[in-house]
């Protein structure tokens, strides 16, 4: 008995030989078509710049996956940030292309949140001597916020969003700002980026004037920081100088300030800062010596003799 | 048939001699890398720029201690961990041999550049100079190996020392940090040594001209002393040059002393308190009227340079390096400064001849009346170690590269190297030189608040008007000041623009950076994971939202212009002393919260 035309050209025995082939080499060792492989391959090319060989290595990735899997989504998201942000060559359009093909084909996934926010950053970083559209910027981000509200990229979104108001160091702003990023933390009181989104806050009070609201910022900031324990000129003293700083001069808050001068000197001597810390110190202690003797002078005329 | 065949030669000879001289380079090349590619020997090669007495003879006798461990770790196989190793990798190489290539300073940049570029690159290579930074950056991402492995395990070659245990980075004084790069968020090389810049002087001559054993480390004294010196008279019968300089030397003047007077304007422009002035920051300060060429601490800059200059050689900025060493070399001069790279090169010129004598720089007591009020403390020295050597990726031996260059981060290998060097041990609870005792790093100190390189037109302007100032008595700071002032005030605008379309560039640069730092993220599980996207979120935070905000602020500043009347960063607010007044007040004037 024949079967229809065009599906019979291989014999039953041949055809079973040739799946079980092809299923063997789908469970062998991986070669260099393998989409994984050629994935490492295109990610490792692209942090060392060499971004043709990285290009190729995703179009083969791409090429060898069907449209429907996990890998074919990453392989477009691959290539679409080669394109993006190769030096020189760029292709913004075409990367633009391939990050909404990603969101197209796989919207539920990592890549597509990444992809979300990267045609936002595509907006709001513009090539060299153009200036970004800032509203249209914001709505993008407000983009992977509504379709990502709990994904990394989504909480990256809102900080890069909220960061674009504060730019405009503008009370107005500021104000709006404050009250969205409040809401924010009740809504993700976990979210990984709490600490630069206080900075954003202490900014916001720096702007309209709110010294004590600032220097609480400061220190939640400081709470919820993050080190990376990799990096070695990453570490405290920074953070205790800008802490000790406002609580000093602007907020005359000197328990808070000493607290934190010290803290710089004990932890990190041979820190830039510890002679200006050391200098603070001395400082505070001479003005309320100033201010006492001033204090001092003036009690004795105002209690005077009649 | 003679004259047919000079004709001959003539019209082709000088096809000849570069055909000779190209047959000859190529055989002279050919038997030097048969020599090197022995059978039996791994031959790795190191390029530097080092020709300081010591360096190159320090590397040799390094070489050949390594060359005997690794012998002995291969031959004993399976007996220690390293040598089981080595003989699975290389079962018929049982010799390591090392090659110097030494460059000279001037041509390193380029040289680097063909070398990486044509994959002719030695193994290792020393890093930094020649180049611009960010070009380097470039390099290191692409040819060089990532040793962030490496930089939080042991080092091996410490075994038996009480930093056996402690990963690499633990035993270096600075922590490591010369070695990794921020922009690659990567340890990118291995560095050997510290440096330091001091005042070194012919101790004879000193005694002789002066009867002073030790030059005094106060400004005003130092300054009589150079007028007494330059009162006595060689045998030739002419005056003794106080100080040898040159245009490099006087870098190292200013960075070291004239500097330390410009600290005061960080109260009123480091604008985003992050203890360092940037070229931004000086322009904003500028733009707003916050500081002047009237400011004080900038004047005094000026007429300090000129007051100390004024002990140098005549014509000194058209010296270079070499001619202010002979000078000192020759003992026309007493004092020089330089860094510890050339301690041993003057000792060995001293030899036989004179002592050379190490001091600190003289800095004005606080009670000078002219620069007391200014003046708050020394130069801070960072104390990142420095020589960096990076292992290039097409080395046909990264491993023993790498293997090599821990041997010379060893406690002992280290310590030994430096001593040859005559420079500062990189590696913790090392012995140095004696010459060297003085040369421990300020580590409570002040730093330059006065980075005018804005841009190019900007920045050139002021050399030349810089160089006019020192080459021209006559040449007032006034006239310093109204000829850059105009200048600054009309053209600096445009090279602002310049920097902010750098800037951009740097953000866009960033973003390419935190794509694959994000891809690492993504394809990592685990704790790996979690280290990377902690990596990731703390770059994004720092280097790009914090940095996009300061600038922000930076350009508010500009857009609005003068407003010379607004609070320093580092100045009381109202609000804050009314608070402080109020506190003591309720405390009765008594004791601290």
């Amino acid at each position: 008995m024949a079967g229809k035309p065009g599906t019979t050209f291989l014999p039953p025995v041949m055809r079973l030989t040739l799946l079980v082939a092809l299923l063997a080499a789908g469970c062998g060792p991986r070669t260099a078509t393998d989409p994984v492989e050629q994935l490492r391959i295109g990610w490792n090319r692209f942090r060392v710049s060499e971004f043709d060989q990285a290009a190729a290595a995703f179009e083969k990735a791409r090429d060898s996956t069907l449209p429907d899997s996990p890998l074919h989504a990453q392989a477009l998201y691959g290539l679409a940030s080669t394109w993006h942000l190769r030096r020189p060559g760029d292709d913004r359009p075409h990367a633009k292309e391939l990050y909404e093909q990603v969101v197209e084909l796989a919207p539920k996934s990592d890549e597509a949140a990444w992809s979300l926010l990267a045609l936002a950053r595509l907006k709001h970083v513009p090539p060299v001597g153009q200036e970004p559209d800032l509203e249209e910027v914001r709505r993008a981000y407000q983009e992977v916020i509504d379709r990502f509200p709990g994904h990394l990229a989504g909480h990256e979104a809102f900080l890069h969003q909220q960061a674009t108001r504060v730019a405009a160091y503008r009370p107005e702003e500021a104000r709006q700002v404050l009250a969205t990023i409040d809401a924010f933390i009740r809504r993700y009181p976990d979210s990984r980026f709490l600490s630069p989104l206080y900075d954003l806050e202490s900014l916001c009070h720096f702007v309209l004037d709110e010294p004590e609201k600032r220097l609480a910022a400061e220190l939640e900031s400081l709470e919820s920081r993050e080190i990376d324990p990799t990096n070695p000129n990453m570490d405290n003293a920074a953070v205790y100088w800008t802490v000790a700083c406002v609580a000093q001069y602007e907020v005359g808050d000197f328990a808070t300030a000493r607290k934190f001068y010290k803290l710089l000197l004990e932890e990190y001597p041979a820190d830039v800062r510890s002679f200006g810390a050391k200098q603070a110190l001395k400082g505070m202690d001479e003005l309320e010596a100033k201010i006492r003797s001033e204090t001092a002078a003036r009690k004795p005329a105002a209690g005077g003799a009649p | 048939m003679i004259g047919r065949a000079l004709g001959f030669l003539r019209g082709w000879f000088p096809l000849f001699v570069v055909a000779g001289v190209f047959l000859w380079s190529a055989a002279t090349i050919f038997s030097r890398r048969a020599e090197e590619d022995a059978d039996d020997t791994i031959t790795l090669r190191i390029g530097h720029w080092q020709l300081e007495a010591g360096v190159r003879d320090g590397l040799n006798a390094l070489a050949a201690d390594y060359q005997e461990v690794w012998h002995r770790q291969w031959e004993s196989g399976g007996a220690s961990a390293e040598g089981k190793v080595w003989r699975e990798l290389y079962p018929d190489k049982p010799k390591v041999r090392i090659v110097q290539d030494a460059i000279p300073e001037t041509t390193y940049g380029q040289w680097v550049s063909t070398q990486l570029m044509g994959g002719t690159a030695p193994d290792m290579m020393e890093i930094w100079l020649g180049l611009q930074y960010p070009m380097w950056v470039s390099y290191l991402n692409r040819y060089f190996v990532d040793l962030t492995p490496y930089a939080n395990r042991p080092n091996p070659h410490n075994a038996g020392t009480d930093f056996e245990k402690l990963p690499l980075r633990k035993t270096y004084k600075d922590g490591l940090r010369g070695a990794f790069v921020e922009e690659l968020q990567s340890y990118v090389n291995v560095p050997v040594s510290q440096f330091a810049v001091r005042i070194f002087y012919n101790r004879d001559l000193l005694r002789e001209l002066t009867g002073q054993e030790k030059p005094p480390t106060e400004y005003r004294a130092f300054l009589a002393l150079c007028e007494k010196i330059r009162s006595g008279r060689t045998a030739a019968g002419k005056p003794y040059v106080p100080i040898a300089s040159s245009a490099y030397h006087f870098t190292m003047w200013e960075y070291m002393l004239f500097d330390a007077l410009t600290y005061p304007a960080h109260t009123k422009i480091d604008f985003n308190r992050d203890a360092f002035i940037n070229n931004d920051e000086v322009y904003a300060g500028f733009r707003t009227g916050r500081v002047s060429f009237d400011f004080p601490a900038y004047r005094a800059k000026l007429v300090m340079s000129r007051e100390v200059a004024s002990y140098f050689q005549d014509g000194y900025t058209g010296l270079n390096r070499d001619d202010a060493v002979f000078l000192f070399a020759q003992q026309k001069a007493v004092f020089i400064t330089t860094g510890t790279w050339d301690a041993r090169s003057l000792q060995e010129q001293a030899k036989g001849k004179f002592t050379v004598g190490v001091a600190e720089f003289p800095l004005p007591l606080r009670t000078d009346p002219e620069f007391g009020g200014l003046i708050e403390g020394p130069i801070y020295e960072r104390p990142n170690t420095a020589a960096c050597f990076g292992v290039v990726r097409t080395s046909k031996y990264p491993d023993v590269a790498i293997d090599f260059l821990l041997f010379l981060a060893s406690k002992r290998g280290n310590e030994k190297l430096n001593r040859y060097f005559g420079w500062i041990p990189a590696i913790r609870d090392t012995q140095k030189d004696p010459l060297l005792e003085d040369f421990e790093p300020h580590l409570e100190g002040v730093y330059l608040a006065m980075n005018m390189n804005l841009w190019v037109e900007t920045y050139t302007k002021w050399l030349q008007v810089y160089a006019k100032y020192k080459a021209d008595p006559k040449y007032s700071i006034d006239d310093f000041a109204k000829e850059f002032g105009k200048f600054y005030q009309e053209r600096a605008p445009r090279d602002w623009d310049e920097l902010q379309k750098q800037w951009r560039d740097g953000t866009l640069t960033m973003e390419q950076f935190l794509a694959g730092a994000r891809s690492r993220a993504l394809v990592a599980r685990g704790a790996e994971a979690e280290g990377e996207w902690v990596r990731y979120r703390v770059m994004t935070a720092v280097r790009q939202v914090a940095l996009q905000l300061q600038h922000a602020r930076l350009l508010d500043l500009v857009e609005k212009g003068p407003d010379p009347g607004a609070i320093g960063p580092y100045e009381y607010t109202p609000h804050a002393l009314r608070n402080v007044r109020e506190r003591l007040a309720r405390q009765g004037g008594g004791g601290r919260p």
